[in-house]
């Protein structure tokens, strides 16, 4: 095996076959960065319309909550091929990488307003009462109350959620975009050493999500709460690092 | 777009799928428990072990919870031959998910460790309880209460990762679902049936597994 990966070694690293990997790794990262972002904004969304308690939104939240656990409990695999057949029975000019784009933006919604709500449900019920009892509008207690002190408490696990996320668009591969991981069956193909091949592409993703998920850990160290830590326990958001919290100390 | 749906062809299969998502449960509880085992002694290892010992569990933690479980999986599957090692797929992926688990439980379980005080155990002593005592009512009632909750969510968690089993031909449900789909050419219907199995697979996990939480260790797990 070694004197394999060291013969096919100096035909494996070439110029091309560098920029290939790189541009894979370009669009992993991009499907992953517009992913989040685009779920953040509708999550956040999502977020705020549950936070309401107008009876007349009653039929909104329900939606919304039913979007929400319905896409937080099906495998990425399977929404993929939903949604790629079901874009294709409409219409057949749509590129592999937008429909991968369009089904990573609904999962990731559903997580990110799960974090984010948990977030806005960290801060106390009193002072939402409160800001209430001063006339403070829906928007106006949204943006000055809660999110000062909601955001400290959904960064840190929206990081653990990008770095999850660089690793689920992995199955994106198997519908034929051109990302890190269909890389490796590419050069596969071609005939290299899996180890070799396999290897790079572990490395690759490795280079991608470790710098992020250190970031995360910064984060969760720097800006970690007594009230962010319950909070985030409640939900779940898929395997997120777990911080250590005395038990006794809730009371 | 003039498209017909036509649910029945899908649910003439319905046992076949269902059977299908025995063996979706089969390989997350395989890799749910050997991974708790590996990330057990993984945490004992991080917490207790010597530099050298503690430096090899980091370093499996990080690149295992850093790579995808897939491309783990395909390097398993397609590089292990080249060493003489041929695995079926249905141990690569249970290989693969267990090794992806196991870094994951390792730190959950560390967490559930560290979570117990001096001062509880040092409690304990002056009420004179014994060893096996002081393990059974006051350690494990504790790290259980705090780790239950996401043990929980990352047996959900594996139910819908074992779903890229698939990929590599394991029959489970998304494979029966991908065999169906081939034969009846009907995969927007096939696929919206399996997701409302994974739905009511993972709901009727969640209640499960918050009732057992419940009665067992009195934490009060929400599932929505």
């Amino acid at each position: 095996m070694w004197d394999r990966i060291v013969q096919e070694a100096p035909d494996f690293f070439t110029y091309y076959n560098a920029i290939f990997v790189l541009q894979a790794m370009g669009r992993t990262l991009g499907l992953t960065v517009i992913g989040c972002v685009t779920g953040f904004i509708f999550g956040f969304a999502i977020a705020a319309i549950r936070s309401t308690r107008a009876r007349a939104l009653l039929p909104l939240r329900l939606l919304v909550t039913l979007y929400v656990e319905i896409f937080r409990r099906i495998p990425f695999l399977v929404i993929l091929f939903i949604v790629m057949f079901g874009i294709q029975a409409v219409s057949r000019g749509i590129s592999l990488f937008a429909i991968a784009l369009i089904s990573i933006c609904m999962v990731s919604t559903a997580f990110m307003s799960e974090i984010i709500r948990a977030g806005m449900e960290s801060v106390p019920k009193m002072q939402r009462e409160a800001a209430e009892a001063m006339n403070f509008g829906f928007m106006r207690t949204l943006l000055l109350i809660i999110l000062p002190q909601a955001w400290k408490v959904i960064l840190p696990p929206g990081f653990a959620f990008m770095v999850m996320f660089i690793k689920d668009t992995a199955l994106v591969s198997q519908m034929g975009v051109v990302e890190l991981a269909f890389t490796g069956k590419m050069f596969v193909g071609r005939g290299f050493s899996p180890f070799l091949v396999y290897g790079t592409v572990l490395a690759g993703y490795f280079v991608m999500s470790y710098p992020l998920s250190r970031l995360g850990a910064y984060l969760e160290n720097r800006l970690a709460t007594s009230r962010s830590r319950e909070s985030i326990q409640r939900v779940w958001t898929g395997p997120g690092p777990v911080q250590s919290e005395p038990v006794g100390e809730q009371g | 777009m003039n498209y017909t749906f036509q649910f029945g062809v899908v649910f003439a299969q319905l046992p076949y799928l269902l059977g299908g998502a025995l063996l979706t449960l089969e390989v997350a509880f395989l890799s749910f428990w050997l991974g708790a085992v590996i990330g057990l002694f993984g945490a004992l290892g991080k917490m207790y072990g010597g530099r050298a010992i503690r430096w090899l569990i980091n370093a499996y933690v990080v690149f295992f919870t850093n790579t995808p479980a897939l491309v783990q999986i395909f390097f398993l599957f397609y590089a292990l031959p080249d060493v003489g090692v041929l695995l079926t797929p249905m141990t690569a992926v249970v290989i693969g998910m267990t090794l992806n688990s196991g870094a994951y439980l390792t730190d959950i379980l560390r967490a559930g460790i560290l979570s117990v005080r001096r001062e509880e155990i040092e409690t304990a002593q002056v009420l004179g309880m014994s060893g096996p005592q002081m393990v059974r009512f006051v350690i494990l009632p504790h790290i259980a209460k705090t780790i239950y909750a996401p043990l929980s969510n990352f047996f959900i968690w594996l139910v819908l990762g074992s779903s890229m089993a698939a990929i590599f031909g394991v029959e489970e449900l998304t494979g029966r679902a991908i065999n169906i789909s081939t034969q009846n050419l009907r995969t927007i219907e096939t696929f919206a049936v399996i997701a409302v199995i994974y739905i009511a697979l993972t709901f009727i996990a969640s209640i499960a597994l918050a009732l057992v939480g419940r009665w067992a260790f009195r934490v009060r797990a929400r599932i929505f």
